[in-house]
């Protein structure tokens, strides 16, 4: 097994009845990256992360987390990841505090040698408050404040900040940082795309069980169109003739356009021979990747 | 309080009906099925009138059985002795039902913030709780016609038909009341549960006291109404008022006690919980037995006390039937120190079943944790999936051991205090309280295996027991063949004090035990948690 590899996941099929909800699902993570797993509702991500957890048992296909089977060595893999759920649900009786060294210690680290304290005062939270009492957020960052306190290889966060405020999100993508400069690797599972943007090195997108993209954010923008815009003061060329363009709009001197990668040259070219008072041009945010991505085959491009 | 503050009851009455369809329906079709059977099975099982009464004057002299259903008023009372076991003891099945239903609608929804999400549209501050009270008294009028029906079809006259089927429409009332008032008291679903449970126990509790020595004791709880209603011999139909009043009273005071809280909160305010947990507390095992400790505490002191009220009881029988031309009856039968150990182990056996219900009540639990995602956690922290397994289990079997002995040793020292000798009270009952044991760990492990098939499946576990319930009870009198009488475990536990030791029937229900928690560990380890 390649040791620069956490988690390696080929063809991963995953029947619930007759819905295939993982259907030949691939996915690599690299050691040391933050690795953005994005995909809409309903597309499997937390059915991936829970067979991943070895919480649930695959049709078909191969996983392996740290090179080891997720359902077979389930505790030797725990004990070396945390996990952060989406929706948190905490003991009802027991106080945060309480909640945050049993998580601790059963992953075989001790409270008092942890970050815990440090944690608590960043992200603002009362541990003496009982489980019920907490708001959505608040068990969000018991939660969190369990999985970050203590150094472990590997962190996976399904849609960790959906119930965060703004400030406690930089807190949150601060910690991220620090762990990933201790060595740790991260998957992040998530709908927020600028926060994939800011902390992803790499990005896997899911549809319908399967990956639809995948690869390192420069390479996937590298791929993709970029959206062009312009007035120009001469004639305006008729640009149909050249390959590789979409979206074409024409509104008297002005232009906007989506653009192959490898007709970048000659639209640019063809514009500035007819004299260009302004020009913008963008790369693919995120956003455009992901439509891009979910629009189902066959769609027609409206965005 | 206006009448905005209802707004919008309507629509959660029918949401409330539209919600129990099912589980209302079956418990209802249970209860008057049951009713019925008893009603139409007595008539052909004693076929002149003679033999019902001697059978009627025996139930009297049996202190056990006056205990456990209460006594026959009238021995020549046809409809009174047909409903010897419906008038009390599933008068409390039917208090159970109201109960279950009034806790799903009231705390538990508030628990899980469905109240609040129904409390930001255009309904009333007050509908959730009027609606879950208005919803659960029309069905425990429907409860009542279709009892009162089945026992005419069941040959049973018309009048005293009403008067019963009012009783438990009654009773139900007052469940609903006592159920209203529980669900204000705590934050914890589970709590109000068992503050409602306990009530029910203790005015169960008073009515056994009350019909076995004071009778002016019974007529302080609504459990004793039943009897005293005289249903089918010369009813006293303002009884029936009782149970309207006191409901009323209970629904009042539900209400008041509901515009003084908070949405979410109890009547107390919740205390903060520990910064750093205790040293011990760091594994699926550990969280088990802190998660349940609450439970254990309430069950173990309602068990000391109903075990020391029971074991006092027993000793003053035989001077009550002295009297009666029932004690040379019993004498006959072995004289009077057997009366007190008859109804001790008739106690034991209803107590065993009562214990079930704890050891029912965790797996339910394990069943929740898995659904809200706790167990995940558990799961992916380093904790194994024997670990967890484990952990369900022993908290399960060893409670209800411990329940059993604090059981035990209550009825003794309460036997022994109240007369009976202490030294001897040990001996007996002790070990006939621990003997119950095998049995119930049969029903607990089926609810085990239920929840290792499927998480949410623990309901199965209840469907278990009620049915092994309803096979010891009615079995003989619907004259059903004994190999299904003995499906249920609860049939090969000796009657202990009274019976000796049976180190087979022990033996062979803790093999069967051990083999479904085997099936249910096979099942657990190989399935997915969701």
């Amino acid at each position: 097994m390649d040791p620069s590899v956490v988690i390696s996941v080929e063809g991963l099929v995953k029947k619930f009845g007759n819905f295939r909800a993982l259907d030949g699902l691939d996915l690599q993570v690299r050691r040391g990256e933050v690795h953005g797993f994005l995909g809409p509702n309903g597309a499997g991500k937390s059915t991936t992360i829970r067979a991943l957890l070895g919480l649930l048992r695959t049709d078909a296909g191969t996983a392996e987390v740290f090179g080891l089977d997720p359902w077979r060595d389930a505790v030797a893999i725990h004990r070396r990841l945390a996990y952060v759920p989406g929706d948190v649900a905490l003991w009802p009786n027991l106080s945060g505090g309480e909640t945050i060294d049993l998580l601790i210690r059963m992953r075989g680290a001790t409270p008092s040698g942890s970050r815990r304290e440090e944690l608590l005062e960043r992200f603002e939270l009362d541990p003496t408050k009982k489980g019920r009492a907490y708001s959505k957020g608040n068990r969000q960052k018991v939660a969190l404040v369990a999985a970050l306190a203590s150094d472990c290889e590997l962190l996976i966060l399904d849609e960790p900040t959906s119930g965060l405020d703004p400030l406690m999100e930089q807190v949150f993508n601060e910690c991220v940082a620090e762990h990933t400069a201790r060595g740790s690797t991260v998957l992040l599972s998530s709908h927020i795309l600028s926060e994939v943007e800011r902390l992803a090195q790499r990005v896997t997108i899911i549809r319908d069980g399967r990956a639809v993209e995948s690869g390192a954010l420069e390479e996937l923008r590298h791929l993709h169109r970029c959206k062009v815009r312009a007035v120009v003061t001469g004639t305006m060329p008729d640009l149909s003739g050249l390959g590789g363009i979409h979206d074409l709009t024409v509104n008297g001197a002005e232009v906007a356009l989506s653009v192959d990668p490898h007709s970048l040259s000659p639209v640019l070219a063809a514009l500035a021979a007819a004299g260009l008072a302004a020009l913008t041009s963008a790369p693919p945010s995120l956003e455009e990747l992901f439509l891009d991505a979910y629009r189902t085959p066959g769609e027609d491009i409206v965005a | 309080m206006s009448s905005q503050s209802f707004a919008g009851t309507a629509i959660l009455v029918r949401q409330v009906w539209r919600r129990d369809r099912v589980l209302a329906s079956v418990w209802t079709f249970l209860l008057v099925a049951v009713s019925y059977a008893s009603a139409s099975a007595t008539a052909s099982l004693y076929s002149t009138e003679a033999a019902r009464v001697t059978a009627a004057r025996a139930i009297n002299a049996s202190p056990a059985i006056v205990a456990l259903y209460g006594p026959i008023l009238d021995v020549h009372s046809l409809g009174e002795f047909a409903m010897t076991k419906m008038t009390v003891l599933y008068a409390v099945f039917v208090a159970v039902m109201f109960i279950v239903l009034v806790r799903r609608h009231t705390r538990v929804e508030e628990e899980s913030g469905q109240t609040e999400l129904v409390g930001g549209t255009a309904v009333g501050r007050d509908a959730p709780l009027a609606a879950a009270v208005l919803a659960t008294s029309v069905i425990a009028v429907g409860l009542g016609i279709l009892t009162a029906v089945a026992n005419v079809a069941g040959g049973l006259p018309l009048t005293g038909s009403l008067a019963f089927g009012g009783s438990w429409t009654g009773l139900g009332l007052v469940a609903i009341g006592v159920a209203a008032v529980a669900c204000q008291f705590s934050a914890s679903a589970r709590t109000c549960a068992s503050l409602a449970a306990g009530a029910i126990g203790v005015l169960y509790v008073m009515r056994a006291v009350g019909d076995t020595s004071q009778e002016w004791v019974s007529w302080l709880t609504p459990l004793g109404w039943g009897t005293r209603l005289r249903a089918y011999s010369g009813t006293r139909w303002w009884v029936l008022g009782l149970y309207v009043v006191l409901a009323l009273v209970l629904f009042g005071v539900a209400q008041l006690l509901r515009a003084h809280r908070d949405l979410g909160a109890g009547l107390v305010a919740a205390r903060p919980g520990r910064t750093h947990a205790e040293s011990w507390f760091g594994n699926a095992q550990a969280l088990a037995w802190k998660v349940h400790a609450s439970t254990l505490l309430i069950w173990s002191v309602a068990s000391a006390v109903l075990g020391a009220v029971f074991g006092a009881i027993a000793p003053n029988l035989g001077d009550l039937l002295k009297s009666s031309q029932a004690l040379a009856m019993m004498q006959r039968l072995g004289g009077t120190g057997v009366i007190s150990k008859t109804l001790i182990a008739a106690e034991l056996s209803i107590i065993a079943v009562v214990v079930t219900c704890f050891a029912l009540s965790v797996v339910a639990h394990a069943g929740a944790d898995e659904a809200a995602g706790r167990t995940g956690h558990v799961l992916c922290s380093g904790s194994s999936r024997w670990q967890t397994f484990a952990a369900l289990v022993t908290v399960a079997f060893v409670g209800s051991v411990w329940l059993m002995t604090v059981i035990g040793i209550f009825v003794s020292l309460g036997y022994g205090i109240a007369g009976g000798g202490l030294g001897s009270a040990f001996a007996d009952v002790v070990p006939a309280a621990v003997d119950q044991v095998p049995a119930i760990f049969v029903v607990a492990a089926i609810g085990v295996l239920f929840f290792a098939i499927r998480g949410h499946w623990t309901v199965g576990g209840w469907a278990a027991l009620v049915a092994f319930l309803t096979l010891g009870q009615l079995g003989e009198l619907l004259q059903l063949p004994t190999w299904v009488i003995d499906l249920s475990p609860f049939a090969h536990v000796p009657a202990m004090p009274v019976s000796d030791f049976a180190p087979l029937s022990t033996a062979v229900l803790l093999v069967v035990a051990t083999g479904i928690l085997a099936l249910a560990w096979a099942s657990y380890r190989s399935r997915d948690v969701v």
